[in-house]
């Protein structure tokens, strides 16, 4: 190599070694892969739609009186139930993202997707909170109806105090970082899009 | 064609294309090992529209973008790759330095030289990637100026 314009790239990359894995190991995986692979999604559905039943159910076992107990259950219910067809559909579209796409259509498909995700963490992370904070008022104002005064805003006040609890401290705690990671991904992922505009 | 044949004819080159994106031997033995589980779990839909090739060649790289989600959780140590002698991939200098100036450019020029050294030609690498051959044309040059360049600064020759 004499020329300095001639350096064979070419022949430099081929020789980088290579271990073929046995095709065993990957199949092995292949097994591993399909197992865990959704099982965060069967966890989040199954909890969910869980306490979803379990509220039908106290609806036609107690039979509620009030219109707001039944007002509260669907509330909740319809919460639950919105999350989860859009966190479903959400990790759907990333686990089945076309993977035969140009580079450049595929990137521009993380970063809608990342997009979705931010919406999910902020908007209907608080959707989710208010339908499920009113529909809980509502459910509880049947049986606080029942009780002493002093027995109703101690009632209420826990209930509240969980929620605020929840809402202030320990839902922005779980998502700054998610948040910081998403922002920071679709900062990244736009500017190696970028890459194929110049 | 068969999974297994594809595995066989493919990984060296698929796994050479990793190894251009991240340079580092274990995390681009993982993406290619995700890559043919892509691969094994799609075969069924690849349809001859374009050549086997550009398919599998497309989920690799778009393989690589993906993890560049991976990178982000797991912050690389500065460490230098390859330190270990008993994995065996202690290469000859050139090689390895080749590979990390690779690794070191932008992401897209990272597949596009890499495509390029594997002998793809450029209508399928503009394929692969999405640009016009054209552009691939003038990048692909543009890179190995880069590179010749970094070789020489090195004083690799």
């Amino acid at each position: 190599m004499d020329n300095d314009n001639n350096i064979d790239f070419k022949d430099l990359w081929k020789k980088q070694s290579v271990s073929q894995p046995d095709i065993t190991d990957l199949l092995a995986r292949i097994n591993k892969f399909k197992k865990t692979g959704l099982r965060c999604l069967w966890l989040t559905n199954i909890l969910l739609l869980g306490t979803s039943a379990f509220i039908a159910f106290v609806w036609f076992y107690y039979q509620p009186q009030f219109i707001s107990t039944k007002i509260g259950i669907v509330l909740v219910i319809l919460a639950m139930v919105i999350y989860l067809m859009v966190y479903n559909k959400l990790l759907g579209n990333y686990k089945n993202i076309e993977a035969n796409q140009t580079n450049q259509e595929y990137l521009q498909n993380l970063i809608v997707i990342k997009k979705k995700q931010n919406f999910m963490q902020t908007k209907l992370m608080a959707l989710y909170f208010v339908l499920l904070t009113i529909g809980i008022c509502l459910y509880m104002y049947e049986y606080a109806s029942r009780m002493t005064a002093w027995m109703a805003i101690l009632t209420y006040g826990i209930t509240l105090l969980w929620m605020l609890f929840n809402w202030l401290y320990i839902h922005p705690k779980q998502t700054k970082k998610q948040q910081e990671k998403i922002n920071s991904l679709i900062e990244k992922f736009e500017e190696v899009n970028h890459q194929l505009e110049s | 064609m068969e999974f297994e044949q594809i595995y066989k004819t493919y990984w060296d080159r698929i796994f050479r294309l990793c190894m251009g994106f991240v340079n580092d031997y274990d995390a681009a033995q993982d993406l290619a090992q995700e890559t043919f589980i892509i691969v094994w779990q799609k075969l069924e839909t690849f349809r001859n529209e374009s050549s086997i090739g550009t398919w599998i060649f497309r989920i690799a790289s778009n393989n690589c973008l993906k993890q560049i989600e991976k990178q982000k959780r797991f912050p690389k140590s500065e460490l230098p790759v390859h330190l270990s002698e008993e994995k065996l991939t202690s290469l000859e200098p050139q090689i390895q330095f080749l590979y990390k100036c690779i690794a070191e450019l932008p992401e897209t020029d990272r597949i596009i030289i890499s495509l390029e050294l594997e002998d793809i030609k450029q209508n399928e690498i503009a394929k692969i990637v999405g640009l016009s051959e054209a552009n691939v044309r003038v990048k692909i040059h543009r890179i190995k100026e880069k590179l010749t360049q970094k070789f020489k600064e090195n004083g690799q020759r």
